[in-house]
């Protein structure tokens, strides 16, 4: 490659590193943590709600009668449950609720003082084998709150697709990183210069970067996938199948199953059969997931849907009207159609559900890397405008980087170790608790960025900053134990040790911001660059006052 | 820097959007299996081409250049189409 072309590229890779690192180091650190987000569910709601009972005890029909009897349950809308497992003997049950309000009639209309619109309310119940609802799940949601961050920033309608953007720039910034190192791949593939400050930022940014490759490319176009399919879609649907979505779906492998409403009430019974019916018709799987579709009217329909463990990334799935039994749609093999198939292994390939544990904690670790090469790419540009003389400086740009880089990465770790201690602090009654959660964790995000906007001496702020997050991680361990070692050493003797799981993540977190502090911030050279460039700015303000005076 | 991001990001999206519309209509390959091959290609194209146009030393040459390989494409869409 040319030289001038290869310049013209590592200046873009610097440029578009930068202009997306904060959002990418904000989905990169929240997915990392989303790999367990199961176990993170589970630490924050399950201490609450041990049951000692046997999961033999466990009837769907007796759980759906129980909810029918207490809930209106909205016909139109979902009704998932999540069953139960002999870890976790209690069912999470997913549905709308029809709430019946009055509207507001014009008084002369007495006619139509009957009428009433329908609306409803999403309802997430947490319920023991035998039936009892045991609480509201709602209330325990910082695990979807830190999934939800990492795939659309909690941004409603765009956010989605403004993160499938950032994602393909990181994928851009991947290639031309591959690029621009692609002579010095293989003779300075395990090169590390831990002496010279520069040196240890880029071959750290390097050896991370080339190690993860196949894991950054893996997640870059799987996000891609998941975040900005409908770009391809539309052109899918409008090229080749004339705008016919319909059309595309059913060569995409999307199965409509659909039975019109008959708008007769019948009590929706007979699942434990069904139940044991789709087992059969199923073979080796666990089923994990039940959906029921027009809930409590004749033409229901119920689906069971498991994983094949035995195989990659393939799912089962049967279907059956309720009220007679008939089996509407059965399949083995991902629906028997590729795109189908190849979406589930895409999915399978980011979730990293594939290969146990063992898998999700590597790509944690890898996740966790690359918000260090994040890092380290914003470290050197600003090392690198540092050293430049004061006039060819932006002082706003500088400032702002600096900002971006203290406030906007520590400051997410310093936001989630807040939202950790306040899932684990704030009373299960108080109204809205997931909400509260969310907005503190906002808050502390705004007021990280504002604290580095303001303070000049960044090296010591980040220093201490990321200290006090280590502490504030490591301290939610110890409220785990103080407030619910009962309900925890339940939960172990059952074998069900994500609360476990997520204290081990955190105390590895806390343990990397202190030596990240510690190695990076708190060196006697970094705070002597912070100084140098103190001075300069020192020197240069008084020029300009002298020239002022003069 | 910005418009050599626009001419990748837009002709980038344009020049995938047609690369794959001809595999679509040139291979005979079963239905399913082609939007799969479709969608494994479209992204790395979008995100090559946005990094050849980054290795333009000017945001001309970029638009030139990418508009070159576009257009032999895209009347490749249209024969084809015309043809189905």
């Amino acid at each position: 490659m040319k030289r001038d072309a290869l310049k013209s590229l590592t200046n873009a890779h610097a440029w578009v590193g930068l202009i997306i690192s904060t959002i990418l180091f904000i989905i990169f650190f929240a997915g990392s943590l989303s790999l367990f987000r199961e176990d993170i569910i589970s630490w924050e709601r399950d201490p609450y709600f041990v049951s000692s009972e046997e999961l033999e005890t466990f009837s769907i029909d007796a759980v759906i009668s129980q909810v029918a009897k207490d809930y209106k349950v909205n016909t139109h809308g979902y009704f998932i449950l999540q069953m139960p497992t002999a870890e976790l003997p209690s069912t999470n049950i997913y549905f709308e609720e029809k709430i019946v309000a009055e509207a507001n009639l014009p008084d002369d209309l007495e006619d139509h003082l009957d009428e009433h619109v329908e609306d409803h309310i999403d309802k997430h119940l947490i319920i023991s084998p035998d039936g009892k609802i045991l609480g509201d799940g709602n209330a325990f949601e910082w695990g979807n709150f830190l999934y939800q961050l990492h795939y659309n920033l909690h941004i409603p309608e765009v956010g989605l697709y403004f993160v499938g953007v950032v994602t393909l720039f990181f994928f851009v910034a991947l290639l031309s990183g591959v690029v621009i190192h692609w002579r010095k791949i293989i003779s300075k593939f395990f090169q590390y210069r831990k002496d010279g400050k520069k040196d240890k930022l880029l071959d750290a940014h390097n050896l991370i970067g080339v190690m993860g490759l196949p894991f950054h490319i893996m997640y870059a176009f799987s996000g891609l996938v998941f975040n900005l399919l409908i770009v391809y879609q539309i052109s899918y649907a409008v090229a080749l199948y004339g705008g016919d979505q319909a059309k595309l779906f059913k060569a995409a492998g999307v199965v409509d199953i659909h039975l019109e409403e008959t708008n007769v009430a019948i009590p929706v019974q007979g699942l434990d059969k069904l139940l044991l019916t789709a087992k059969s018709s199923l073979g080796e799987v666990d089923i994990i997931r039940m959906s029921i579709d027009h809930f409590g009217d004749e033409s229901a329909s119920v689906t069971f849907r498991g994983d094949d463990k035995s195989q990659f990334s393939t799912r089962k799935e049967v279907t059956y009207h309720i009220a007679s039994g008939r089996e509407l749609y059965l399949t083995k093999n991902n629906y028997d159609n590729d795109i189908r198939g190849g979406l589930a292994v895409i999915a399978s390939l980011h979730f990293g559900d594939f290969a146990g544990y063992s898998l999700r904690i590597l790509f944690f670790v890898l996740g966790i890397g690359t918000c260090y090469i994040i890092l380290t790419g914003n470290l050197m540009w600003l090392q690198k405008r540092a050293n430049l003389r004061s006039e060819k400086q932006n002082k706003l740009g500088l400032q702002l980087v600096r900002a971006m880089t203290t406030g906007g990465f520590i400051g997410t770790i310093f936001a989630t170790a807040v939202g950790f201690l306040c899932a684990r602090l704030l009373p299960l009654e108080l109204l809205g608790r997931s909400d509260v959660i969310g907005q503190i964790f906002f808050a502390c995000l705004a007021a990280s960025l504002i604290a580095s906007l303001l303070i000049k001496a960044q090296q010591q702020f980040a220093a201490i900053f990321l200290k006090i997050t280590a502490l504030a991680l490591a301290m939610i361990p110890v409220l785990d134990w103080l407030m619910l070692s009962q309900g925890i050493v339940v939960m172990f003797n059952a074998g069900h040790f994500d609360v476990l799981i997520v204290e081990v993540m955190l105390l590895s977190l806390a343990l990397c911001c202190w030596l990240v502090s510690s190695r990076l911030f708190s060196s006697a050279e970094a705070v002597i660059d912070e100084q140098l460039i103190n001075t300069d700015e020192l020197t240069e303000n008084s020029i300009g006052k002298a020239s002022v005076i003069n | 820097m910005w418009s050599r991001t626009f001419a990748g990001f837009l002709l980038g999206l344009l020049i995938s959007v047609s690369v794959v519309l001809n595999l679509n209509l040139l291979l005979p390959i079963k239905e399913d299996t082609m939007l799969l091959i479709g969608l494994l290609c479209a992204f790395p194209i979008w995100a090559g081409i946005q990094v050849w146009a980054y290795s333009f030393t000017s945001a001309k040459k970029a638009w030139l250049k990418l508009t070159m390989v576009l257009t032999p494409s895209a009347l490749l869409n249209l024969l084809l189409l015309s043809l189905r």
